[in-house]
């Protein structure tokens, strides 16, 4: 029998590895996936890499009639600020709504929840038959950001109810108390005080839809997104373009991130600032 | 108080955009599956006289009855995968690793793929997989085997591989919530009574954490019963689940049957459901 000191460190070490070895196999993929997008012109789809050079990109670039991804990658991202935008109104009302405890906010909280539940293939399916029984063309900017919004709300909403719920209320009272209206007191101390919450929820509804591609693939009409043009273009020959158009919208979502975080980080330093310098 | 009164008719106005678009958009189209999967005929029309016989012909076919054994299967394997390896990762981030810094760090670089495509994820697993793939020139290299493997790539193991890769985060996440809600004293307090970790891990630890372990067992199970990008990017058109029949009934115009699957599949996903939560009271979520 093992001193059961030494099983906490044996346990210990075990779950290190695992987890070190997890993030390992979770990353190496997308980080081969960009080191091989860098290989020469005669460079293929595996090792070994024959030279460096910037030849994919290029050659994404060029690219002109059915392979040109650049106007899917102009939709893609309108799309998603659409939904970033959408997402976090929508989230901010729904979350002010539940702390008014309405008559059926139980329901209403279930309702939106639901929609991280439904799978993508259900939701979009059941789009494009109702849309043909309406008699609707489907396209990017109407069926496809309607469920797009249903994946990215959910998440907004859920980060508003967490910083709602964290949220002093004494800060509001006293607004209204020194006599500021409602909307005056919301606008003027509640929202610059949720902010972060707001932009992660702008978040999500950014990153959610530009990467979607179940949802997209049953309710895109002719006028495809990035997404459902990377998998057609898959489907038919793994090309290492497929590789620098895949590092190329990794950095995108990546850069997303990146500029949320740095904007948290800011607006949380003006916030510890400002209580210092107004006493 | 806050901005809006207790129960004012603005919550109304507030809640109503969000409502309606959870109506319009999620429910009333998943309710529409389900009456087109009785449709009599292939034709689309509301006029369609309304049969169970769409029904009848999938359990009559033994390749479909396989296919969802097959989707219900992989589920399970993967719930299994994914609940050791979330449960040791999250018990490590938050027990073992004791500077905070360090945890988010090793969190942050675990959840942000999440925000990156998952079909870019798939396609970078190909070059890994192939025959001439990473994998087998790794074991070519380190002479484990002496003939490249053809195993990986099309096949249920290369799904597998990859599914882990994408939806361990989903285990990890609630069970990192819930650990994280567990107050130290109450291990200590086991210490002091002499309990050795292992039983402080099993009569403490374990019983505490179970909605968390569960969430990411509906999770996982959710997402792994509708997915069908996984499926068809490494199997390769070799392997189908209930989600890859449905694509497939879709494309060739069989609405109707299409539906009948989608609504299998929307039978069993909240079945699963159902009895994942009668196994532990989630509404005990987070309370210590």
């Amino acid at each position: 029998m093992i001193p059961w000191q030494a099983r906490q460190k044996l346990v210990k070490t075990v779950l290190g590895g695992l987890t070190l070895g997890f993030l390992a196999y979770q990353w190496l993929p997308t980080l081969t996936m960009a080191l091989l997008s860098f290989t020469g012109p005669d460079g293929g789809t595996t090792f070994p890499m024959r030279g460096v050079s910037l030849y994919w990109y290029r050659e994404l670039l060029r690219v002109q009639s059915v392979d040109d991804f650049k106007p899917p990658m102009l939709r893609s991202l309108v799309l998603a600020l659409a939904c970033s935008l959408t997402t976090a109104v929508l989230s901010v009302a729904a979350a002010q709504a539940m702390r008014a405890r309405f008559r059926g906010s139980g329901t209403f909280f279930y309702l939106i929840l639901l929609g991280v539940m439904a799978p993508g293939l259900l939701v979009g399916f059941g789009m494009a038959l109702i849309t043909r029984m309406l008699g609707i063309t489907p396209s990017w900017h109407t069926t496809t950001f309607a469920v797009h919004i249903v994946w990215t709300l959910p998440f907004g909403f859920l980060t508003m109810l967490a910083v709602f719920n964290r949220f002093d209320r004494r800060l509001e009272e006293a607004a209204l108390t020194l006599g500021a209206s409602r909307w005056t007191a919301f606008r003027r101390i509640t929202l610059p005080l949720v902010l972060p919450g707001v932009i992660g929820a702008a978040l999500f509804g950014f990153t959610l839809s530009f990467d979607e591609f179940a949802r997209s693939f049953f309710t895109t009409g002719s006028e495809q997104t990035l997404p459902l043009v990377i998998y057609a273009q898959f489907d038919r020959q793994l090309q290492p373009t497929l590789y620098a158009l895949g590092t190329a919208t990794t950095a995108v979502s990546l850069l997303a991130v990146g500029w949320a975080v740095a904007l948290l980080r800011l607006i949380r330093r003006r916030v510890v600032t400002g209580a210092a310098t107004n006493p | 108080m806050s901005t809006l009164r207790e129960r004012s008719p603005a919550s109304y106005a507030l809640a109503g955009p969000a409502a309606l678009w959870m109506l319009g958009a999620l429910v009333a189209p998943t309710a529409f599956i389900v009456w087109v999967s009785l449709w009599a005929t292939r034709s689309f029309s509301l006029a369609n006289a309304l049969t169970v016989a769409n029904y009848t012909k999938f359990f009559a076919r033994a390749a479909y009855v396989r296919v969802l054994g097959d989707t219900i299967q992989q589920a399970a394997l993967m719930m299994a995968i994914t609940g050791v390896l979330g449960y040791g990762i999250a018990y490590f981030l938050m027990v073992h690793v004791r500077s905070p810094v360090l945890r988010f760090g090793l969190f942050f670089v675990l959840v942000v793929p999440f925000w990156t495509s998952a079909l870019i994820r798939t396609i970078a697993w190909i070059p890994f997989l192939g025959v001439g793939g990473v994998i087998n020139q790794a074991l070519l290299f380190l002479h484990v085997v002496d003939q490249p493997v053809e195993a990986f790539l099309y096949s249920r193991a290369g799904i597998t591989l990859a599914q882990v890769s994408f939806y361990t985060l989903l285990t990890t996440g609630p069970i990192v919530y819930t650990l994280r809600n567990i107050p130290p004293s109450l291990r200590e307090a086991a210490q002091c009574l002499k309990a050795t970790p292992a039983r402080v891990f099993w009569r403490i630890t374990l019983p505490l954490t179970l909605p968390g372990i569960v969430i990411g067992q509906i999770l996982v199970f959710l997402n792994v019963m509708a997915d069908f990008a996984t499926a068809q990017a490494i199997g390769g058109h070799k392997y189908a689940f209930l989600g890859n029949l449905v694509i497939l009934l879709y494309e060739s115009g069989q609405l109707p049957f299409a539906a009948v699957i989608a609504v299998l599949l929307m039978a069993s996903m909240l079945a699963g459901v159902v009895v994942l939560l009668k196994a532990v009271d989630i509404r005990r979520l987070g309370a210590p």
